[in-house]
């Protein structure tokens, strides 16, 4: 079967190579998506200055829903400091560190600021030195308050020598210290003496007096694992993680190791769509080669093979083409997920040193998705030719006009009705997820069209037909009985098309729409005219706020951070868990934003407190009054009580946190950013920036400027997707095209026999590719229309999208020029063959 | 190898015809024919022997290496393929072993539309004529799909006559039917001759069709090694097996 099988492909290299060209793309996407997934899952940072240690001991940094994938909190959990001397009595520990991280900044000559990687964690204890083997000290340790030891690559970025005297900004206030050692170790920091940095942590935050971050422990060599079963017995749980090996690096730095789980929401967002449009095409692309093999399949069915053999023998062809093709594509899924690693962490998403995870299930699981769907596939579109008695199959082999069949139409409109009724979305969750509804009603309802299309394309060209002016030219005459003909060939490939077509409009406009609701839930509910950060000290200094609020102009000024929170709750009794970015604020925050409060009050906002958006109120139950389960995001279960709920969730977020709740449960303890509101004032503008010049690393912008600027990342991966996504469409859609008409070559000949000059057949194929794009628009528009539409009306009240003017134009060209090309290039290649010698060459 | 012309010009005028593909196979090998109107000629041979690429080269689907073709006193040589298929429009009618209707066209469609392709307006009356001469009245409106194999061949008859061409070529026009239906075809091909004064030149390995053509010519090697005036069949069936021995 398998030399039949590959004997016949030999024959159809035009239709097997659009197959071999769907799969390779296809197969390359879901292992790239698949690589991304297990990188959020397996993948580990390296453990920089952890490496010296062979145990670490840190507070558990993963919270494990019931039922459900972990989550990595971003914030730094605490561990007691007493801990330190204990384990370094256990047996086969030869040091024990407890190592402390503080927001420290060193300033430059010029007044600038040294970058570091982790500002907010850039200062440490003198003992963090003993994490590493050789530290290769030049100096001696600090020892006062007013002495550090500096990382040497940071000291040699500043120009700074052993006894210099520099500014450190610690935990925000600049102070000058005496340079007393560099260490030539990789992140080591800023170094202060022992007791100085405790006291500089516990000044941050007082929840931090008495605990230390982590606990590096070096055992004898050969004892790591036997030192850390040790050490777990005498931790006891507690709340707190001991690892060993790879695991280190994620408990250096919890919030990059955090964002590795976005690699997983990531890869989970993508996973749908890929699946979906690489299914469809590899599905279309087998349906074209199969229709082109029916005679052959019919004559086989002729001769004696079974239905069952029929069907073998056509998936058995599919599947060969499609193993010589994904072997490549798999390859190429490798590089694919390190392409997008890159950007995401040129961007910032990721942090650079997060590695994807390279392991062999990326590529199992693509080989069992694509193995599936190319079976089904073919089979599906062998089962007609496979099922009929042999004599009709043959003679039925011969023409195309088929009769669609009742059922398939049947269960083609249900899939669309099933697609409208996703885009209902947007209206019931105003939020990125109500958004996806509308990207996947596009292609689902594209997939309806494929499987309805026929009896469509039947009965609208058979109005054409009929409303077609008698005295219309041949070609175009025959273009159009052609179209009512060949439903079935011409359905394929409009319903190609106008997926393509239905999928960039309502992927595109859901991103853009989404983003311009955001951009005006932001801008209208931003009072605020300033924003003043630090990013470069790890948090704004604490007395940047009340200086800010004695500068001449300022009307409010308002401090806006932050942070991470997993929401637990239930939905259909089910448990629930939702991780998302909150707000943390304070009740004077009314005065900085309007966050358009529907019921209860900002101003109870204090102690034990939340605001939640509507939305998420409605979905979730939670009404002002009510208690609701928040974890933390370092991992400490609260239930706050809801005291107002507010209607901007779309740009604020679906929760906000009182200051006092979240104090001590974030990494800095410092804010992020002030929110300052001038009203224009014009002696605001000058003041504020003599403050930010005054003190190192402030910086400030105006807040309107924010929502100007670049596309956020998950908007830009979401376009980058669909870049990837169409171009692979566009081919497979090409692919098909050219092999439907390559198909066509019999066709054409006979007509030439009969008479038809060249140019009449390409007036003819041109007039069809014209039909094709009209229809192919229209469905697609159409298609799109209700998602859109209600897309619009969820997110921006009104009854259409927002989006780049030119995307509409741009699809009809691109469609356009598809239709023609691919039509116009093989029928000039076929017209190159005498008409005599192409019709024999196919009986 | 040349008979006397009945009128100034014949049908078909083969001069020293040669054909020579890629790789160097000579299908026709220095060819001289000559068909008068009015006449029914078979062209026999074995496989291989070149009578299709006699037929392609006299019909003006294919252009010859050596020598010049004339379809009704026009040169097809330095024709090209727009021409050449303009003129077959105009002056040759094709019916073809697997009849090549359109599917996608009801039979009245298929049968004029050399004329629609030509932008010419049907005439009527003799499409009606030559409709219910061949018997397919009643079956106008229906698709190839829903005919016979006789009917569709039928219908293919129509369409070669509908442009009222200098010739017909007819290849293998009944190696898709029956015995009782090839009999009808062919009885049909005589009569277009006999009547309406029809060229007909039919390509045929079957010396029981040739032998209702008025002359036949045997072809081996790409050469015409007979020509034989009034035909029986046993007498070509002889001549085929002898030359399956040389």
């Amino acid at each position: 079967m398998l030399r039949l099988a590959a004997d016949m492909a030999r024959r159809r290299i035009s239709a097997l190579s659009a197959v071999a060209c769907a799969v390779l793309g296809g197969a390359a996407l879901i292992t790239g998506t698949g690589v991304l997934a297990e990188s959020g899952l397996r993948s580990h940072l390296p453990a920089g200055r952890l490496g010296g240690v062979d145990v670490v001991v840190a507070a558990d940094q993963t919270y494990r829903p019931a039922g459900d994938l972990p989550i990595a909190l971003p914030e730094r959990g605490r561990v007691p400091a007493d801990l330190v001397g204990r384990l370094a009595d256990v047996p086969g520990v030869t040091a024990a560190v407890g190592d402390l991280g503080f927001p420290a900044a060193l300033v430059d000559a010029e007044g600038r600021v040294v970058p570091t990687e982790d500002p907010g964690t850039a200062g440490h204890g003198w003992a963090s030195t003993g994490l590493v083997e050789d530290p290769r000290v030049d100096g001696a340790p600090p020892t006062g308050a007013g002495e550090v030891a500096l990382d040497a690559d940071l000291a040699a970025a500043a120009n700074v020598r052993v006894g210099d005297r520099v500014p450190v900004v610690v935990a925000g206030e600049p102070a000058a210290h005496r340079v007393t050692a560099l260490v030539d170790t990789p992140g080591a920091g800023i170094l202060f003496a022992d007791p100085t940095a405790a006291e500089l942590a516990a000044g941050v935050s007082p929840d931090r007096a008495g605990t230390v971050d982590l606990i590096g422990l070096r055992a004898e060599p050969g004892r790591a694992a036997e030192v850390a079963d040790a050490v777990r017995d005498t931790v006891d749980d507690a709340g707190l993680t001991v690892v060993e090996g790879a695991d280190r690096g994620d408990l250096a730095a919890p919030g990059a190791a955090a964002s590795r789980s976005l690699l997983v929401l990531l890869a989970g967002s993508l996973a749908g769509v890929i699946l979906l449009v690489t299914g469809f095409a590899m599905a279309g692309a087998l349906a074209v080669s199969v229709a082109g093999q029916r005679r052959e399949l019919a004559l086989m069915r002729a001769v004696g093979a079974t239905p069952r053999q029929i069907r073998h023998l056509a998936a058995t062809q599919a599947t060969v083409i499609a193993a010589m093709a994904a072997v490549p594509g798999i390859a190429l899924g490798y590089p694919l997920a390190e392409l997008l690693r890159a950007e995401l962490a040129d961007r910032g998403v990721l942090p650079e040193a997060l590695p994807l995870a390279v392991g062999p299930l990326p590529a199992l699981a693509t080989v069992l998705l694509v193995g599936l769907v190319v079976q089904l596939s073919a089979r599906g579109a062998a089962w007609r030719t496979s099922r009929m008695p042999a004599t009709e199959a043959v003679a039925e082999s011969r023409v195309e006009p088929r009769t669609p069949s009742r059922a398939r139409t049947g269960a083609g409109l249900l899939v669309i009705a099933a697609a409208t009724t996703l885009s209902v979305a947007p209206l019931l969750s105003r939020s990125a997820i109500g958004a996806a509804g509308t990207s996947l009603a596009g292609i689902v309802g594209a997939i309806g069209l494929a499987m309805a299309g026929p009896a469509l394309v039947r009965r609208a060209s058979e109005t054409l037909a009929g409303r077609l002016r008698p005295g219309v030219s041949a070609p175009t005459w025959l273009a159009a009985a052609n179209v009512r003909g060949y439903a079935l060939r011409l359905a394929g490939v409009v319903s190609t098309l106008a997926m393509a077509v239905a999928f960039v409009l309502t992927y595109v406009l859901a991103q853009t729409t989404v983003l311009a609701a955001t951009d005006d839930d932001v801008e209208t509910g931003t009072l605020a005219q300033h924003r003043l950060t630090a990013p470069a000290l790890g948090g704004l200094p604490p007395d940047v706020l009340p200086a800010v609020r004695a500068t001449p102009g300022v009307r409010a000024a308002v401090p806006l951070t932050t942070t991470t929170v997993i929401w637990t709750y239930r939905m259909f009794g089910e448990p629930e868990v939702e991780t998302s970015s909150a707000l943390v604020l304070d009740r004077d925050a009314p005065a900085v934003l309007d966050l358009d409060v529907r019921s209860g009050s900002l101003a109870d906002l204090t102690g034990d407190t939340v605001a939640v958006s509507e939305d998420a109120a409605r979905t979730r139950g939670a009404e002002p009054g009510d208690r609701i389960e928040l974890v933390l995001g370092d991992g400490t279960p609260v239930r706050p009580t809801v005291v107002a709920v507010y209607d901007r969730g779309l740009g604020f977020g679906p929760v906000a946190v009182s200051r006092d709740l979240a104090a001590g449960h974030t990494t800095t303890g410092l804010d992020q950013s002030l929110l300052v509101r001038t009203d224009d004032d014009p002696a605001a503008g000058p003041a504020l920036a003599e403050l930010v010049g005054d003190r190192p690393g402030l910086a400030l912008e105006a807040t309107a400027l924010d929502t100007g600027g670049e596309a956020p990342p998950e908007v830009w991966l979401n376009l980058a997707v669909i870049v990837v996504l169409l171009g692979y469409l566009l081919l497979s859609i090409a692919n098909k095209l050219v092999a439907t008409t390559a198909q066509r070559r019999s066709e054409i000949a006979a007509l030439r026999l009969i008479g038809t000059t060249p140019r009449q057949i390409r007036a003819m194929m041109r007039r069809e590719a014209a039909l094709i794009t009209v229809a192919a628009l229209a469905t697609g528009l159409a298609l799109a229309a209700v998602p859109l539409a209600l897309l619009g009306q969820g997110f921006l009240g009104r009854p259409w999208p927002a989006g780049p003017p030119w995307l509409l134009p741009a699809t009809a060209l691109t469609v356009a020029a598809i239709a023609f090309l691919t039509t116009e290039l093989p029928t000039r290649r076929a017209l190159r063959t005498p008409p005599a010698e192409a019709l024999a060459g196919r009986e | 190898m040349s008979t006397a012309a009945t009128g100034p010009a014949p049908a078909i005028a083969l001069t020293h015809v040669s054909k020579t593909y890629q790789g160097g196979v000579r299908a026709l090998d220095d060819v001289s024919l000559t068909v008068a109107r009015g006449t029914f000629l078979a062209v026999m041979g074995p496989s291989g022997s070149g009578k299709s690429t006699l037929m392609h080269c006299a019909a003006g689907l294919d252009v010859p290496s050596e020598g010049s073709v004339a379809i009704d006193g026009h040169e097809i040589g330095r024709l090209n393929e727009t021409r050449r298929t303009e003129l077959r429009r105009e002056r040759v009618g094709f019916v073809f072993q697997s009849y090549n209707l359109v599917p996608s066209l009801s039979v009245a469609d298929n049968v004029t539309l050399p004329l629609r392709l030509a932008g010419r307006a049907p005439d009527r009356d003799w499409v009606t004529t030559l409709v219910e001469r061949v018997g397919l009245a009643g079956r106008l409106a229906h698709r190839p799909t829903e005919l016979s194999g006789g009917q569709q061949q039928r219908a293919a008859i129509v369409r070669a006559l509908v442009a009222r061409p200098a010739v017909v070529f007819a290849d293998e026009p009944t190696g898709a039917l029956d015995l009782r239906t090839a009999h009808e075809v062919l009885d049909l091909l005589r009569d277009l001759v006999d009547e309406l004064g029809q060229t007909v030149v039919m390509v045929t390995h079957d010396p029981g069709a040739a032998a209702r053509a008025h002359r036949a010519l045997v072809m081996a090697d790409g050469r015409v090694v007979d020509t034989l005036d009034k035909p029986g069949a046993a007498e070509l069936a002889d001549r085929l097996v002898t030359l399956g021995r040389n």
